[in-house]
């Protein structure tokens, strides 16, 4: 039945700017504030130079949280989702359009929702399915539906990377479901330690964006998590204390 | 080396955002494109951009001798000076 999702998190990794350690967030977790961003670089120096020159800092995020899940996994489908994407690369285009200059075809190519997968596939040399979701409040539970589809056509694992960038000065009036740039990495296998299902109601919105309230959910060992959005009620629930 | 030669170095380096090089890891003989520095075709396409905006040049992507041009930094550097002065 769509709607109720089994499975295990195998592993998790989650970068902030200044949260970098599985230390760095049991702190967070415990007492959620909104961090500061210094425009610190997540290190991706496991990176030829040359490889990861075009790597923005969104690509960089998932990269960073990414690729030690995936070290074990040389054919993982990959499910990436962002409500905003690469916002900063889009604007650059449309400046450089405004000022009736010729457009940066790096600029350009990066620019679509699914450009970090196909880096992640080249960088990786993995060519297993890859999809990139754009959603909004519950783009980490529409995510989840994608893996589940796969792991139940039978794959052995997924790596589900949900991803957002500071938007830029101009949008940021406009945008308030980024508190600060994050990047959160799921390793998933088939399982029954948890459970997502699909209701319906309203109910409050959560705080924090809600791949950040899973965060705290696994950090201090919460049973469940409620999230509602657009009258559609997700009820996660860890079985397995 | 000279100074157009360093600016186009410089350029290169800036242009495609080649991370921990500097101007005296790129010789003026070395390879741009596939064996030596290792650029693809958008570098091609986004250095041949900056060249233009830096240089307020014209480069024909379709020309035969672009190739030749932008084989180095030495090609690159003789292309640049004798458009300049054109």
């Amino acid at each position: 039945m769509l709607g109720v999702m089994d499975f295990r998190i195998e592993q998790w990794r989650a970068w902030a700017p200044g949260l970098e350690s599985k230390d760095d967030w049991r702190t967070w977790c415990e007492a959620p504030v909104r961090v500061a961003d210094g425009q610190q670089q997540p290190d991706v120096s496991f990176l030829p130079a040359m490889q990861r020159r075009r790597l923005s800092r969104l690509a960089r995020m998932l990269f960073q949280v990414a690729w030690p899940l995936a070290e074990a996994y040389p054919a993982l489908p990959l499910i990436f989702a962002s409500r905003h994407g690469e916002t900063p690369r889009t604007l650059a285009i449309l400046n450089d359009l405004a000022r009736d200059e010729p457009l940066s075809p790096t600029q350009f190519s990066l620019s679509v929702h699914n450009a970090i997968i196909g880096q992640w596939s080249i960088l990786r040399g993995d060519t297993s399915e890859m999809t990139a979701v754009a959603a909004a409040g519950d783009g980490l539970e529409h995510a989840m539906l994608e893996a589940s589809m796969l792991l139940g056509e039978g794959a052995p694992a997924v790596l589900l990377v949900i991803a957002e960038e500071a938007p830029p000065a101009v949008y940021a009036p406009y945008v308030d479901d980024v508190p600060f740039p994050y990047a959160v990495a799921l390793l998933l296998t088939p399982g029954d330690d948890w459970h997502l299902q699909l209701g319906s109601g309203a109910g409050q919105t959560a705080a924090w964006p809600h791949p950040l309230n899973l965060l705290r959910a696994l950090c201090c060992g919460q049973p469940t998590l409620v999230h509602h959005w657009n009258n559609r009620q997700w009820i996660w629930s860890h079985n397995k204390a | 080396m000279s100074d157009l030669q360093l600016e186009i170095k410089h350029l290169i380096i800036e242009a495609l955002g080649l991370e921990d090089m500097v101007a005296a890891d790129i010789g003026a003989d070395l390879p741009l494109f596939g064996e030596g520095l290792g650029l693809d075709s958008v570098d091609a396409l986004e250095l041949g951009l900056a060249i233009q905006k830096r240089f307020g040049i014209k480069i024909d992507a379709e020309a035969k001798d672009t190739r030749q041009h932008f084989a180095n930094v030495a090609s690159l550097t003789a292309f640049v000076a004798a458009r300049q002065t054109a």
